[in-house]
């Protein structure tokens, strides 16, 4: 079998006494989309975290792309390269341009000359529609083109992974579904992806696999067909049944 | 469920000039009397004000005798004592060379407080020039320019050149400071934490004094340098401290997820403190660093204290001169003038980049 994009093994994580994670096992396959649900505070957000070191494990191994995330300064760069992230609030730079806010990223992290570097951000501008918003600073945006452009700026930097943390959380209804069109757009390219969210149409649409979390744990994986259908542990089923109204 | 917009208000009055001035001065008797005596006094004052500065002032030092007998100014002190003011214990005959270094460190000032220059190369670069520039006027000993030695400088160049050394050694250290106060490590953080609160716990004159007599007797000789240099030292230490807490507050205010975004971006730590918090926290905190500036330039009079002829301190020689000491009036308004133009200089920029920010942040 080929090396997964991302291998995790018994990883916890605690934040003092409190334990976030608690052993995580997880693989995730090259070109693979995961989606990752679970109730508010089972540690997903947590779990991306992890693995791109925003938030650094207690216990267990993280291998991504290869490379294990460890204390070595370099290697927890070379990783996140690789890896993309979203947030929920999108955290673009205010005080930069939505060109600056692709640009300057990738010629810190990759070294990138600033006019080749300006013209990848065109190029994912232009990808997620939003080419038309360049010279603007963030803050004249709407929410879906502020998420739009964070999207096209993890982009910029070509990373293989992409991490994406309800980033349709903060939208407002209508905002929805420009910004789920663009990570179907990914998904449909080839790109890895693990998407922290509550909207179970883009799981059924788009997921290889739906992991259920739930007190730091993996409760339950499965393809979306049947996670939906047919749910094997107690916790999905009363989960499923708040988030899908049934 | 739609509902109708309500029938619009009709528009207020048109506001005549006339309206507003009886609804804002002379709604009642009792502001109609308080506007006329204010008025009145407020003429009164403007008018006892030009008389003396203007008509019945003495400008030219040759009608000095005239000096005793009008009410008004004698700006003639200004004529007769200018130099002493503007140029301290400097040689008469290397005036020029004080002149030049002045005008040297102002236009580096502005300089720098161009867009164009906002860079840290850039800066580092125009401020190296800008100092050497300076020091060479000032100290000569190069190109056949005699040697004037630091005790000898003084006036206002020497109060801009305290100012613009203060503030540019200072800023770097300040920004180290509040960097150092939010490190991981403890030691780090306790260490910058002890120094800022050690130095802001000290009078500044304490910290200069020290610097300027105590630090000879405790240095070893190669490490003592100028006295000059020593205060400069401690003064853009003194400042340090107080501009790291602005900038500590002004990170503070940076929402967390900014830094993760661009450590999530694969940013190294430099440019994630350079490139984004940094621009972000002098941003949000423009009006504190101004002032801190301000009060800076202003404070560069105390160290009249410990030797240094700035140009409070030559201003004060100057009137202390039997003949023209009556007129420390004038003289004062003179230095006055001097702050005036600086300060506001300064607290005009500090408006002019808000103005930009705001446009900037939409
Ligand atoms: N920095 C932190 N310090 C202390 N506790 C934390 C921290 N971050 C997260 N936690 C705790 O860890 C647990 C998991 O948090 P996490 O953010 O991963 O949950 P989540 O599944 O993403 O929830 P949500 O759906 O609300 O985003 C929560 O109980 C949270 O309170
Ligand atoms: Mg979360």
């Amino acid at each position: 079998m080929a090396e997964p994009a991302i291998r995790m093994r018994g990883v916890v994580k605690r934040f003092g006494g409190f334990t976030a994670l608690d052993g995580i096992d997880l693989d995730v396959a090259r070109g693979e989309r995961l989606v990752l649900c679970g109730p508010s505070g089972s540690g997903k957000s947590t779990l991306i975290r992890c693995i791109n070191r925003l938030d650094v494990h207690d216990e267990g191994m993280i291998v991504v792309e290869g490379v294990e995330l460890g204390d070595e300064d370099a290697a927890i760069r070379a990783v996140r390269r690789e890896v993309g992230m979203v947030f929920q609030s999108f955290n673009l730079f205010p005080h930069l341009t939505v060109l600056e806010n692709c640009a300057l990223p990738r010629m810190r992290a990759r070294g990138t000359p600033r006019a080749e570097a300006e013209a990848l951000a065109r190029e994912q501008l232009s990808r997620l529609r939003v080419a038309d918003q360049a010279a603007k600073y963030p803050d004249a945006l709407s929410g879906g083109q502020k998420q739009r452009v964070a999207i096209a700026r993890a982009l910029c930097i070509e990373p293989r992974i992409m991490l994406f943390d309800e980033p349709t959380s903060a939208l407002d209804p209508e905002m929805v579904g420009e910004v789920l069109e663009a990570m179907v757009m990914l998904a449909e390219g080839g790109m890895t992806m693990i998407c922290v969210t509550h909207e179970m149409g883009f799981a059924r649409r788009v997921a290889d696999r739906v992991v259920f979390m739930e007190g730091g744990r993996i409760i339950e994986q499965a393809p979306p067909e049947r996670f939906f259908s047919a749910p094997a542990a107690a916790q999905t089923r009363r989960f499923l049944g708040q988030v899908l109204g049934r | 469920m739609a509902r109708a917009p309500a029938p619009a208000l009709p528009p207020p009055p048109a506001a005549s000039g006339l309206a507003w001035l009886r609804r804002r001065l002379f709604a009642t008797w009792f502001d109609a009397i308080v506007t006329v005596l204010a008025g009145a006094a407020l003429v009164w004052l403007l008018a006892a004000l030009i008389d003396w500065a203007f008509l019945d002032a003495v400008w030219s030092a040759e009608m000095r005798e005239r000096c005793r007998e009008t009410a008004g100014a004698c700006w003639a002190v200004i004529e007769a004592r200018g130099r002493l003011i503007l140029f301290g214990l400097y040689p008469h005959e290397a005036h020029w060379r004080s002149t030049l270094a002045c005008l040297i460190v102002v236009a580096t000032m502005v300089l720098s407080c161009l867009p164009a220059f906002w860079g840290m190369a850039r800066l580092a670069g125009l401020w190296l020039a800008g100092f050497g520039g300076f020091v060479l006027m000032m100290h000569g000993g190069l190109f056949g320019l005699p040697v004037v030695t630091t005790e000898q400088w003084g006036g206002l160049s020497l109060t801009v050149f305290i100012f613009a050394a203060v503030v540019v050694l200072g800023m770097p250290m300040a920004v180290v400071l509040a960097l150092a106060r939010r490190a991981r490590l403890p030691v780090v953080a306790g260490l910058a934490a002890l120094i800022i609160d050690t130095v802001r716990g000290l009078p500044l004159l304490t910290i200069l004094f020290a610097a300027a007599v105590v630090a000879p007797l405790a240095l070893p000789d190669w490490a003592q340098g100028d006295k000059l240099g020593r205060v400069i030292v401690a003064f853009a230490v003194f400042y340090a401290a107080y501009q790291a807490e602005i900038i500590r507050a002004g990170l503070q205010s940076i929402p967390p997820g900014q830094e993760e975004a661009a450590l999530a971006l694969g940013m190294p730590w430099r440019s994630v403190v350079f490139d984004i918090l940094l621009p972000q926290a002098f941003r949000n905190t423009l009006p504190a660093t101004i002032n801190q500036v301000v009060i800076t330039f202003k404070e560069t009079s105390i160290v009249t204290i410990i030797g240094f002829f700035e140009v409070t301190a030559s201003a004060s020689a100057a009137i202390g001169r039997g003949e023209w000491g009556a007129y420390y009036v004038e003289v004062y308004v003179f230095v006055a003038l001097i702050y005036f133009v600086f300060v506001f200089g300064l607290s005009r920029y500090g408006a002019w980049l808000e103005r930009r920010m705001r446009l900037i942040r939409g």
